[in-house]
């Protein structure tokens, strides 16, 4: 066997820094000692047959810039991923974590009893006992289910979706029970570029499990979506996703890390919805056509899932054709909130002092909505700024007025 | 997708190109694996370190007669100062930079050395002429990468270490103290430690670390807040004032509806006949194919994979491009590793004629839309030349020019 073929990953990194000029839990906090040290450099002294020693790794976010600025491309992320999952093995995982990354299980409950759960989520003694006891930061708010899913909307709504072409949609957990007005606005904008709408069956994406290094129960979930998503590829259609970290997962982890069966084949039929938008022709006719004016001074904060997509910005350049409205980008490296490492008692401080420079720049802009296309950066800068906080896909829908 | 003009490279060369083809009306791609060089190494804009009279331009005009194979020779003297005013232009004041005298300057630098620069950001000027005996320099308790005693032992200034106002136990990073400088208050709790240990400098020199977003003010804060006057001194990476430029060229271009593509790599190349018809860029498992009308090759050398080393030899790895390269492996370097004359590999690179276009061993364009930029290109020693910034700057500004016809 040649030098070439044993070279670990790790010993493409040149030590030269750069990935710590863009490290969001770095620049916060002495505590985590950066993508360099915490991923090739640690990772030339790991054995796999010792124990792990390095609990800082639970620090990293799994946001993935490091990747984004290595000139070696090192996969600074997945040796931090894998390094967690083998430390989280050996130390267990908290019934915490078990909840925050299950809890596309209760949504159905959460949903069909929203009228009841939603005051308890954040009624004093209910948050009380969940920092207390489960250590899930009782300054957080966690988010309040809407008592129609997305899926029963869509199931219920009249009119049906027409089109010649079909897509598939994958809503994602969150929008399907918290935030359904995004799917709507994705299925309202989708059908007025004359697409059809359908919606494969699909469990959720496995993003929350894979960061808690359960790979295998992230396989589960993925293998499912992937035989659900089978049966539209074979027609040749696509999928398209509004979320851009369910989409990270979809398109590029299920085989990256978890080496999925099917999963390449997938991965090119999928598409964000803004980007999938931007690739056809006639639906950017069609969008170009209906647009009218919003007087709106908007900011747009790319997510850092979206940045490791790697499409660039279609959702920015898009908007930027809505007459009246004011753009500007957010300039902030992360929210901070990463899925549920903000809700953590524990990471709580981190990832607020994350999220103060985000706010800082939101006040430099201060704008009157602020637009993202990930459900968590969403989440934090409606509790961080105070202000209207929406997916791009629901202005797009606004600006194409009450169609269809 | 489709565009004009695709740029490979998100150093400085690139960003230059990027923006030259942007300002030039056409539709660009920028992509690059990473961000480049510019986050560790540029702190300055350096053209030429050897410079000596009273004039850079009589200096460059000396050296390209004494090198018309050199990038400077090719883009010409009035190529070179259009880029540099081009460059220039996105730096507006507080956070400007500029060239004193019109002349090379020397910088201190966190090695304790001075170091020869042309354009000079406004937070780094106050060091030029700085009264060392009269100057204090300040270093950071737990941040490992400035060691202000070891600086002013070598400028003969007074050195001191202080802790530093909310930083957390043990150690703290260059981009943590970036970002601290920026909180509010900060630099009042700063400057009352600096001033706790003050022995009537007149002066203060602090490692480039004044923020990332806007500089100038936190060195106003500072003066105002000491007295004193305040410079900042380049040290070892990452670069916060790389990443400043960086970042101005990111937003620049984003602005100008450039899309840029970061992280990952362009792995081949579509031809037909001796044009570049687009190329693919490879996100496992994903490949996706971009074409254009131009292209316009700005990867760098060696650091950000540009050219590729192993044991066999040296080459370029998206067009595979005719080198220049010592004949053998044995010839790349000097016997003696520190010996003042310049190694031989480091003039290795791609040959290209007057158009930009990367050239065979004939001297005939190996495409005839594709332009190279930066210092992937042959025939300079950036390191030796203390060059590095200009070849990138004039050569990414004269390779766009080339590829837009202009």
């Amino acid at each position: 066997m040649s030098i070439k073929e044993i070279k670990p990953a790790c010993d493409v990194c040149v030590r030269c820094a750069t990935c710590m000029s863009i490290c969001p839990v770095s620049r916060v906090t002495g505590r985590f000692p950066g993508p360099k040290q915490a991923g090739p450099g640690a990772e030339r002294f790991r054995n796999p047959g010792e124990s792990s020693v390095d609990n800082w790794i639970e620090l990293c976010l799994g946001c993935r810039l490091c990747e984004t600025v290595c000139s070696s491309g090192v996969p600074v992320s997945e040796l931090n991923l894998l390094a967690r999952a083998k430390y989280l093995d050996e130390q267990g995982r908290p019934f915490r974590d078990w909840l925050l990354t299950h809890s596309h299980r209760l949504n159905g409950l959460g949903s069909l009893l929203a009228p009841l759960v939603n005051p308890l989520l954040t009624s004093r003694p209910v948050k009380w006992f969940l920092d207390r006891f489960l250590r899930i930061d009782g300054r957080m708010n966690l988010p309040p289910y809407e008592s129609v899913s997305f899926r029963r909307w869509f199931r219920s709504r009249p009119g049906n979706s027409s089109g010649e072409i079909t897509v598939g949609y994958f809503y994602g957990c969150y929008i399907n029970v918290h935030e359904v007005d995004v799917g709507r606005a994705t299925v309202e904008v989708l059908e007025a570029c004359g697409r059809k709408v359908i919606l494969p069956p699909q469990d959720c994406c496995g993003i929350p499990l894979l960061g808690h290094g359960d790979l295998a129960g992230a396989a589960r979930l993925g293998n499912y979506n992937l035989r659900s998503f089978g049966e539209l590829i074979s027609r040749g259609e696509d999928i398209i996703f509004a979320s851009p970290s369910c989409g990270l997962m979809i398109r590029h982890e299920y085989d990256r890390i978890l080496a999925l069966p099917g999963a390449r084949e997938a991965a090119g039929h999928i598409f964000d919805i803004f980007e999938y938008l931007s690739l056809n022709e006639d639906c950017r006719a069609a969008l170009s056509r209906g647009l009218s004016p919003l007087d709106k001074k908007a900011a747009y904060f790319v997510p850092c899932h979206l940045k490791a997509l790697n499409i660039g910005l279609p959702a920015f350049e898009l908007l930027s054709l809505i007459p009246g409205l004011k753009l500007d980008l957010l300039e902030a490296d992360c929210c901070g909130l990463a899925g549920a490492f903000g809700f953590k008692k524990e990471k709580y401080d981190i990832s607020q002092a994350i999220g103060r420079d985000l706010t800082r720049a939101a006040e430099r802009i201060n704008p009157d909505i602020i637009v993202s296309e990930c459900e968590g950066c969403r989440m934090q800068i409606r509790s961080l700024t105070g202000l209207e906080v929406r997916h791009p896909v629901e202005v797009l829908r606004d600006a194409l007025g009450s169609r269809p | 997708m489709r565009f004009d003009v695709i740029v490979i490279g998100l150093g400085l060369s690139g960003l230059m190109a990027a923006k030259t083809a942007s300002e030039a009306g056409r539709r660009v791609l920028i992509v690059g694996k990473g961000i480049g060089s510019l986050g560790i190494l540029s702190n300055t804009v350096d053209i030429l370190g050897r410079a000596s009279r009273d004039s850079l331009k009589e200096d460059v005009l000396a050296w390209i007669g004494d090198n018309p194979r050199h990038p400077y020779a090719l883009a010409g003297w009035q190529g070179i100062e259009e880029a540099l005013r081009s460059f220039v232009s996105l730096f507006p004041p507080p956070y400007d930079f500029s060239a004193p005298g019109g002349r090379n300057s020397l910088i201190p630098t966190g090695a304790g050395t001075r170091h020869p620069a042309y354009l000079v950001p406004a937070t780094m000027l106050g060091g030029i002429d700085a009264d060392w005996g009269k100057t204090l320099i300040v270093g950071f308790e737990g941040f490992k990468d400035f060691f202000a005693e070891y600086v002013a032992h070598h400028l003969k200034a007074r050195g001191i270490t202080i802790p530093l106002p909310r930083a957390d136990q043990g150690g703290i990073t260059a981009t943590a103290i970036a970002r601290l400088m920026e909180e509010p208050g900060f630099t009042g709790e700063l400057a009352y430690g600096i001033k706790k240990r003050w022995a009537g400098e007149e002066a203060v020199g602090l490692p480039a670390l004044l923020g990332v977003r806007s500089p100038a003010q936190v060195l106003r804060e500072l003066e105002s807040e000491t007295k004193l006057k305040v410079f900042e001194i380049p040290i070892l990476p990452p670069s916060i004032p790389g990443m400043r430029v960086f970042n101005r060229f990111k937003g620049h271009l984003l602005a100008r509806g450039v899309r840029l593509l970061q992280g990952q790599a362009v792995v081949s190349v579509l031809r037909e006949g001796r044009r570049i018809k687009g190329v693919t860029v490879y996100h496992a498992p994903l490949s996706r194919t971009f074409t254009c009308e131009a292209c316009i090759l700005a990867t760098g050398r060696f650091l950000g994979g540009g050219l590729l080393a192993d044991e066999e030899g040296i080459r370029e790895p998206v067009f595979d491009l005719p080198l220049k390269k010592p004949s053998s492996r044995g010839g790349w370097f000097n016997k003696r590793f520190f010996s003042t004359s310049v190694h031989p590999l480091h003039f290795a690179g791609v040959m290209v004629n007057e158009k930009f276009q990367p050239v065979d061993g004939e001297g005939k364009p190996v495409f005839e839309n594709l332009r190279a930029a930066g210092t992937i290109m042959a025939c300079h020693s950036s390191i030796e030349e203390t060059s590095r910034e200009g070849i990138e700057i004039a050569s990414g500004y004269a390779a766009a020019r080339r590829a837009c016809e202009l």
